[in-house]
This record gives structure tokens, C-alpha cells and sequence, in this order.
């Protein structure tokens, strides 16, 4: 395959659409939505056929391409691919089709809102494939425009509210990475000719591991901070999780989908993009500070999705708990070499299941939510028996969430647990966090198992007589590939593995210095 | 006498200024053609200024056999005419970003409903005089001529805040812009005073002689320069000299809102660059950088709770000017370049808000802020251009803003000591997000209860595109505008 500008293909074939869509009549929303499932659709293949020519046992990056962009500031547009981002992209324009699918049930204002979604598509995409610290802030902020009228306009009755504490929370975290990214650009040479400095990541990489990026003590914390700032927000990590429920409730569906599946794994693979491989010492010398919040997150996370009612919010809140799982594998970067690589793989591995696994979630809440206008969970009962193809789906999809082998979460949550009971950092060994983390799990299958009680067992309410028919085949079209993968990746994740663990493998090197 | 040639833009438009004045009696009904005639004037002279920039010569100048006496990268210097007026590429680079704003400003004039009425020969007159004391103001190599070039912007800008003599808030406006006006030029002159004494003349040449040979300066000069920088303050809206913006801003007629956000500030600042690019010796750099922030600061707070849309853009242009000023505390090199890239890329985005606000409040007769509501319903791409501006001003990228934003943060954070002024920046961009995004909120989540369609006037839409595409590919392609702002300063 001619993989000449294949990723800038990938990255704006949306944004073709989403401006056709923008030409077209303003009351056509069958041709809104013709032109954004093509054109996501077709990005999908496109990112499927990569799947043929991708070189899973190489760590170098692939499908490059490299052109100057703005000289005065030596930044280039340079896109490609490894085994940690194209994982990640595929995840992205599998779950932008399911989205854009799930999206046929809204019928106002169809083409701004395909044209916002066809734009955040862009703006993921793109995040995922820059190899300039530049361009990754450009896509970054790209996707809060889309993403802040996406929820302001078809968003539930507080929407205003969430689309703007959204868009200021992120913003507040990524002016930080602006000055960060500023610093370690002025870090990375003097500016004179044979020493430009860079934005590029994979050159800093090489800078920061040679010793000549001038950034070290108070100054890297300080510019770690200002990072980790930024990502902590998007992940999100405690205590920056405020804005995650909100949104969530607040956004429509498919919206929702995007949001846990695609945009909270911006936060994290920013962190292992940029944080791990720059800043290794900074990073080293945080790890013990991001096992304590990972266990935060996985312990409150789950008890605050326990005390909800609506059945929305608890599953975002169980976003702020699997996010956490993610954290703790990442934390365990400096144990052993084994301990190590299980943490990192499973925390990609958990990105994605978490994608899959949560983004089915919130359709099938959607899809009770269409019928009953409703998502608190008392006001249901014994719909198993009356949808018995949703409730197998729910069932499915919850026991994954809480971990049940032969189901995804349960191998992602397993590595992250197995590496982060062997990391350490000096003297500290993280065995104490990692159990107390455990706890997080018994949570998770309490209130998955009480919400699966109340909604699917127990009397009918006859409130919703009439009003409660079976999924229909748009709405199966959109969960069923979510819990096939999700049953995939269970039963056999080492196709995920294999494309991540050279990569991976390179990337712990650079942490732990021994590269 | 030859060096008339240099000063032959000034000179021209000052006499078009004043054969418009006559003109007028003659034709007192002929409302769009003055218009017309004003716009082709600054086209002719833009076109002149631009072919500076293209041909790397003062056109006309060599025929009068008059010769570079610098060339350097790109940098071009002609002997200053009477020892008083720089010809450099500094000096067009904003004189070029002046007459482009103020083009853009007659085009918003057009058609305007307050004017309807008005002397619009008078209007353009002054609006050219006002052109050319800004075109003096930037090329000043004396400080007397600068006096007498912000004096000669000062009454023009007077007479045309008030320039709606029914409307009480218009001369309201006014009388307090002629006010504050003339005290800060109280303030300036008395600042020459001090520095005639100090350096026994009153040229710029002596101070960025002083600039470049002496590592530290006496409290006396940085006094001097504070009285300098304040006279220039009041000007720029810099807090605290920035009392008078909101009124004036509100009460004016919105073409003179959006001439004064943008012109006189874009002018100031030329001659604040020219005055202190190196300031690092000269002891004012702490002062500086605590009336940038300050200036960020309380024009984004302020900003945070107007309803009018055009009080809220005067405490984001003061805001906005905060930003710029952050480069000019940066200096140097960098620094300047900055100050050129922002202010250029704000002058285009500030009066695209304003080309929208002109076609939506054309109908309403509000500039309320509920006047956007549901803009999105009745026209998408107003409402799209929109948002692309506000995102702009916020600093977003791919939007010209955040070129600009990110220019001046690159200049200010190779100086670790003014780390934190860079944190009160990015803070301030946050901020402003909320309020530019009030309008937006507007526009996109509220139904409008108003059935009148934007206006779309030939001139209005001309303004809005160009606006649009400067902001557009100073963002996505900022090459081309780093490259030139570079070239000008020849480094």
C-alpha cells in the first residue's frame, strides 16, 4: 500500500465531510447523515488496512510524514504512528462511525451538529497521529470547539452550564501546556545554527536521552507540573475529575460515547507520549505521587458511581474509576522489567476496552433513556424479561466493566494490578496501593450488580406498559460491534498486545534510563 | 527639499482630507461618495507603503535621488526626512497595518444608521487626519513631532466619538476622550521637559543611543520614561489610564468604536516599540511588566460582566493591548517581533467582531449582547465567521490569535524572572474565554425573539472577508507573516 500522506488522509477525510455537510441544505438530515457515515466510515477502513501494512515488531514510528510548517519557529507537520498511538486511532474512528450511527436519532439542527462532530473527529484523529509538540497542541484545543457546542446545543437541561465548565476546565490546564511546551522548546538548543531547537517529540526524545535538553531540578518539575496539569484534567485524574459527570450527563449519547471513549484518553496517552519519554526523571520522581492518585481514583471513583442514582452519572463516575486502573498500570513503569511491561500494556490496553466497554454502556443507557426519558435507576424493573436483547447486552457489558474474565476489562484491569503489584520507585514498592486499589473492583461489581438488579430484575413497573420495545436494529448496529470486540479483545487480547509491545517495551527502556 | 518625497503619503492624504472638507459644501447630500473617494485615497497610499515592503525601496524616492543609508536582511532605512521623521521598515510595517484598519474602518462606516443624517464628508476628512497623525506617530524620531502627531489624533478622534450630536452618550464620550486627551498630553509634554534637560535634545537618537551603550540607567531617566509611557498610556487604554475606554467606547458611534479599539492603539504601540525595544537597561522593566499584567487583568475582569457588546469590547481591547504589552516588557528581537505579529493579527480579528456586530445590530438597533441571540438560525456563516473571531481573540489555534498569543509567550519565557507575568497571561486567556464565548452562547444556544435578518452591505461583507482571511490563514499558514515581521526589524 502507498502509504504516502495515508495519515493526513485519515486525519481530514471528517473534516471534508463535515464541511460538504456544511454546503448542503439546511433541512436535508438524511443527507447530513448520509455524508458524515461515508466519510467516517470511510476513515475507518482506511485506518482497518493500515491494520495490513503496519510493522507490529518494530518500535520505530511508521507511515511518516514530515514537512516544515513555520519556520521562524523551526515547527514542522510531522504526523506517524506506533504502536501506542495507532491503537488509540483505531479505537477513535471505530467508535466516530458507531457515534456518527448513533446519531440518527437527532433531528434538530442536523448539520451543525454532524459538521461539530465531523470536526472533533479531525481534531482526535490528529492528536493521536502528531509527532510535533506544536501541531499535538493545535489538535488538542481543536477538539474543545466542537466539542463545547456538541454539548451546549443537544445536551440535557443543564447543557449551557456543562459545555462551558468543560470547555474552562480544559482550557485552564492546556494554557499550561502551552507554557511547558514553550519551555522545553527553548530547552531543547540555543538557537543558533547546529543547535535549533524543537518541537519535535521524537527529536526531544533523543535530546532529553542524550542529557542535551537543558531542563533539570525544580525547572522539569515545574514544566512536568504544568503538563501534567494539563492531561491530569482531560484524564480525568482527582482531584480534576469535577467537570467528568457533568459532561457526561449532560451530553447527548453519542456525544457521551465519544467523550469517555476517545477524549479521556487524550489526557493519558499525552502522559506517555510526552511526559514518560521527555521528562523521564521528573516522571521517575512522581510516580509514588501517581500511584496515590491512581488508588484515589479507583477507590472514590467506584464508591461515588455507587451513591448515584442516575444510571448516566454512575457510569461516568465508573469512567473516573476504569481511568484509574489506567494510571496504576502506568505508575508501574519503574519495577521490574515484567512488572513493568504488564502495567504499560495493560494501561493501553485498559484505554481501549475502556473506550469499547463504557461507550456501549452509555448506548444502552441511551437506549432506555430514548424510551422512558428517564435514566434513574428505581424507576425501573423486570425489564429483562421484556427486552431480554438489551438486558443480555447490559449484562454482557457490565460484567466486563466490573472484570469478568473471558470479557476485555477483565485482562486490562488484571495487567495493570499484576504490574503495579511489582512497581516500585527507589525503596517505595507500591504492593500497599495496589491493594488497597483492589477494593475499587469489589466496588465496581456492587454497583454494577445493584444497578443490573434493580433495572433488570424485580416487578415490571407498569409506568412504561407500551412504551418499552426491544432494541431496535440501528440500535444494535451500534452495540453489538462494541461487545464483539469486547468479547475479542477477552478471549484473545494478544492481537491488541502484539501491536503495542515493541513500542511499549522501547518506551519503559527510555523511562528507567536503561536505554 | 527632496525629502518631501518621503513624507509624500502624509501629504497627500492631508490634502485629500481637506479637499473632502471643501468638497462637502459643494455636495452636502452626496453621502456614499466620500466614502468611496476616502477608501480610494488610503488604497492608493496603501498600495505605495506595501510596494516598500515589495520592492525593498522608498518607491519614488530614487528618482529624487535619495538612497537607502541601511540595508540589512530585509531591514530598510532612508535617512530620516528633516532629521525628525523615521523612513524605515518599522514605520511602514505599521503604517501599513494602520491604513489597512482604517480602509476597513470606512467600509464599516457605510451605510451605518446613525449616520444616515451626518456630514460624512467631515466624517472621512477627519478620519484621514486622524490617518495621518497616527502615520507620524509611528515614524517619529522627535518627540516634539510625536506631540504634535497624537495631538492631531487626539481632536480628530475627539470630534468623532461625538459625532452623533442627538445622542447624549456620544458626547458624553467624547468630552471625557478630550478630557483624558489633554491631560495625558500635559503628561507627555512634561515628560519632554525632563528629557530635553536629561539628554539636551529632544530626538528618539539620544535615548536608544543611551539604550545600547549603558547597562544600567538613573532613577531620574526611568522617571522621565514613566511620564513618556503614561502619556502613551492613556492613549493605549493602559491601566490605570484606562478610565475613559468604556464610556467612550459605548457612547461613540460603533465605526468610531471600532477605529478607536484597534488605530490609535496599533499607532501607540508603533511609537512604544520605537521608544523602548531594548529597554532592558534603561530600569523600567519592572514597572512594565506590572502595568501589563495589570492591564491584562482588569480589562478581562471588567470584560466578565458587561451586557453592552461594545463596553465589552473595550475592556477586551484594553485587555488585548495587556497581551501586546507582555511582549514589549519581553524586548528585544523576539519581543518585537511579537508586539508586530499581535498587533497585526488583532487589528483584523477585532474588526471582524465589529463588521458582525455593525451587520447584526443594523436591524435590532441594540448592541445588547442578547442582540446575537439565534444568530446561527438566520445566518450560519455570520455565525461561523463569528465564533472564528471570538476563538481568535481567545487565543485558540488554528486561529491568527493564538500566532500571536503564542509569539508573545515565546519571547517572554526565555526569561525565567518573568515567569510569573507569562502565568498571569495564560490565566487571562482563560478568562476571556468566558465572556468572548457570552456572545457565542448567544448566538448558537438562544432562540432569537427579534425576526430581522442580518444586513448585508457589499462594504460590511468586503470588511468581514478580509477579516476573516487574515485571521484565518495567519493561523493555519503563519509563515508568511512571521517571515515579513521578521524581515522589517532585519534580524
Amino acid at each position: 500500500m502507498n502509504n504516502f500522506c495515508v495519515l493526513s488522509l485519515i486525519t481530514f477525510l471528517p473534516l471534508i465531510g463535515g464541511i460538504l455537510i456544511l454546503l448542503s441544505k439546511n433541512e436535508n438530515s438524511g443527507l447530513h447523515r448520509t455524508i458524515a457515515t461515508i466519510f467516517s466510515g470511510a476513515t475507518f477502513l482506511i485506518s482497518v488496512l493500515l491494520l495490513l501494512s503496519f510493522d507490529s515488531a518494530s518500535s520505530s514510528i511508521q507511515f511518516l510524514e514530515n514537512i516544515p510548517w513555520i519556520r521562524t519557529f523551526n515547527i514542522n507537520y510531522h504526523l506517524g504512528i506506533d504502536g501506542l498511538s495507532f491503537p488509540l486511532l483505531l479505537l477513535t474512528t471505530f467508535l466516530s462511525l458507531i457515534s456518527i450511527i448513533a446519531s440518527y436519532g437527532i433531528d434538530k439542527r442536523t448539520k451543525e451538529y454532524f459538521f461539530w462532530f465531523m470536526l472533533l473527529e479531525t481534531g482526535m484523529l490528529g492528536l493521536f497521529v502528531s509527532l510535533d509538540f506544536f501541531l499535538f497542541y493545535v489538535f488538542w484545543e481543536i477538539t474543545l470547539v466542537p466539542m463545547y457546542f456538541l454539548i451546549g446545543v443537544w445536551g440535557g437541561p443543564k447543557r449551557e452550564y456543562a459545555a462551558v465548565k468543560f470547555f474552562l476546565f480544559t482550557l485552564f490546564g492546556s494554557v499550561f501546556m502551552l507554557l511547558s511546551m514553550l519551555a522545553i522548546y527553548f530547552a531543547s538548543g540555543t538557537g543558533l545554527p547546529g543547535s535549533e531547537r524543537t518541537f519535535d517529540l521524537i527529536k526531544l526524545v533523543e535530546l532529553s536521552h542524550s542529557g542535551q535538553l537543558q531542563l533539570a531540578g525544580t525547572a522539569a518539575m515545574l514544566v512536568f507540573l504544568g503538563l501534567y496539569l494539563a492531561f491530569a484534567i482531560k484524564v480525568p485524574a482527582f482531584p480534576f475529575h469535577t467537570w467528568l459527570p457533568l459532561a457526561h450527563v449532560e451530553a447527548p449519547t453519542a456525544v457521551s460515547v465519544i467523550l469517555a471513549g476517545v477524549l479521556l484518553k487524550m489526557g493519558t496517552y499525552g502522559i506517555l507520549r510526552v511526559l514518560y519519554p521527555i521528562l523521564p526523571e521528573a516522571t521517575r520522581a512522581f510516580l509514588p505521587v501517581l500511584v496515590v492518585i491512581a488508588t484515589i481514583n479507583i477507590v472514590y471513583g467506584a464508591f461515588c458511581a455507587m451513591a448515584q442514582k442516575d444510571m448516566k452519572r454512575m457510569v461516568a463516575y465508573s469512567s473516573v474509576n476504569h481511568m484509574g486502573y489506567c494510571l496504576l498500570g502506568m505508575a508501574a513503569v519503574m519495577g521490574n522489567p515484567n512488572a513493568a511491561h504488564a502495567g504499560m500494556s495493560g494501561a493501553v490496553l485498559q484505554m481501549v476496552n475502556h473506550g469499547l466497554i463504557t461507550g456501549s454502556l452509555f448506548l444502552l443507557v441511551g437506549v432506555i433513556y430514548d424510551r422512558a426519558h428517564t435514566r434513574d435507576i428505581d424507576a425501573f424493573g423486570g425489564l429483562g424479561t421484556r427486552i431480554p436483547i438489551f438486558a443480555g447486552l447490559m449484562i454482557m457489558q457490565a460484567m466486563a466493566s466490573l472484570g469478568l474474565p473471558s470479557l476485555a476489562g477483565f485482562v486490562s484491569e488484571f495487567l495493570c494490578f499484576l504490574g503495579a503489584f511489582g512497581g516500585s520507585f527507589g525503596h517505595t514498592n507500591f504492593k500497599i496501593w495496589t491493594v488497597i486499589s483492589v477494593i475499587g473492583i469489589l466496588v465496581t461489581a456492587a454497583f454494577f450488580l445493584k444497578m443490573l438488579k434493580l433495572v433488570l430484575m424485580g416487578e415490571f413497573n407498569p409506568k412504561w406498559e407500551g412504551h418499552m420495545p426491544d432494541m431496535t436494529p440501528r440500535e444494535l448496529v451500534t452495540v453489538v460491534p462494541l461487545a464483539v470486540m469486547t468479547l475479542v479483545l477477552g478471549v484473545y487480547p494478544a492481537f491488541a498486545l502484539r501491536l503495542m509491545d515493541s513500542t511499549l517495551t522501547q518506551l519503559i527502556k527510555i523511562v528507567s534510563g536503561q536505554f | 527639499m527632496r525629502q518631501l518625497i518621503l513624507l509624500a503619503p502624509e501629504i497627500f492624504l492631508s490634502a485629500l482630507a481637506l479637499a473632502l472638507l471643501v468638497g462637502e459644501a459643494f455636495a452636502p447630500k452626496q453621502h456614499g461618495l466620500w466614502i468611496k473617494i476616502g477608501v480610494v485615497g488610503l488604497v492608493l497610499v496603501l498600495a505605495h507603503q506595501i510596494a516598500f515592503f515589495v520592492t525593498g525601496a522608498f518607491p519614488g524616492a530614487e528618482a529624487c535621488r535619495l538612497l537607502p543609508v541601511s540595508v540589512k536582511n530585509g531591514w530598510v532605512q532612508y535617512p530620516m526626512a528633516f532629521g525628525m521623521v523615521a523612513v524605515d521598515s518599522l514605520a511602514i510595517f505599521f503604517k501599513v497595518v494602520i491604513l489597512a484598519a482604517v480602509i476597513m474602518i470606512l467600509w464599516l462606516s457605510e451605510g451605518y444608521y446613525e449616520f444616515e443624517t451626518a456630514p460624512m464628508g467631515t466624517y472621512v476628512s477627519l478620519m484621514l487626519l486622524a490617518t495621518v497623525g497616527m502615520m507620524f506617530l509611528v515614524a517619529s524620531m522627535d518627540l516634539l513631532i510625536a506631540v504634535i502627531a497624537l495631538e492631531l489624533l487626539s481632536i480628530s478622534q475627539f470630534i468623532l466619538s461625538g459625532f452623533v450630536l442627538t445622542r447624549r452618550s456620544s458626547i458624553e464620550g467624547a468630552i471625557k476622550l478630550f478630557l483624558v486627551g489633554t491631560f495625558s498630553t500635559g503628561i507627555f509634554l512634561f515628560g519632554i521637559s525632563y528629557y530635553y534637560g536629561y539628554f539636551g535634545s529632544t530626538g528618539v537618537a539620544s535615548l536608544l543611543e543611551f539604550a545600547a551603550s549603558h547597562q544600567s540607567a538613573d532613577l531620574t531617566l526611568s522617571l522621565i520614561l514613566v511620564f513618556l509611557i503614561a502619556g502613551l498610556g492613556f492613549k493605549l487604554a493602559m491601566v490605570p489610564f484606562h478610565m475613559w475606554a468604556p464610556d467612550t467606547y459605548e457612547g461613540a458611534p460603533t465605526p468610531v468604536t471600532a477605529f478607536l479599539s484597534v488605530a490609535p492603539k496599533a499607532a501607540a504601540i508603533g511609537f512604544l516599540v520605537r521608544l523602548l525595544a531594548n529597554h532592558a537597561s534603561l530600569g523600567i522593566t519592572p514597572i512594565l511588566s506590572v502595568l501589563a499584567a495589570l492591564t491584562m487583568s482588569v480589562g478581562n475582569l471588567g470584560a466578565l460582566h458587561q451586557t453592552n457588546v461594545k463596553r465589552m469590547l473595550a475592556y477586551s481591547s484594553i485587555a488585548q493591548v495587556g497581551y501586546i504589552l507582555v511582549a514589549v516588557v519581553a524586548g528585544g528581537s523576539s519581543g518585537t517581533q511579537a508586539v508586530m505579529t499581535y498587533t497585526f493579527i488583532y487589528v483584523f480579528m477585532n474588526l471582524g467582531v465589529f463588521a458582525g456586530l455593525l451587520m447584526v445590530s443594523k436591524q435590532t438597533r441594540s448592541e445588547e449582547i442578547p442582540t446575537f441571540a439565534g444568530l446561527s438560525g438566520k445566518s450560519m456563516g455570520l455565525a461561523l465567521s463569528l465564533v472564528i473571531f471570538l476563538l481568535s481573540l481567545t487565543g485558540i489555534p488554528p486561529m491568527g490569535g493564538f500566532v500571536g498569543k503564542f509569539a508573545v509567550f515565546a519571547s517572554i519565557i526565555p526569561q525565567s524572572n518573568l515567569l510569573w507575568l507569562a502565568i498571569v497571561a495564560v490565566l487571562n486567556s482563560v478568562v476571556s474565554l468566558y465572556y468572548y464565548f457570552r456572545i457565542v452562547h448567544q448566538m448558537f444556544f438562544r432562540e432569537s425573539d427579534n425576526p430581522s435578518q442580518p444586513f448585508f452591505s457589499p462594504a460590511l461583507v468586503c470588511c468581514l472577508l478580509v477579516a476573516l482571511g487574515v485571521t484565518v490563514v495567519a493561523g493555519i499558514l503563519p509563515n508568511q507573516i512571521l517571515g515579513w515581521v521578521r524581515s522589517v526589524i532585519g534580524s
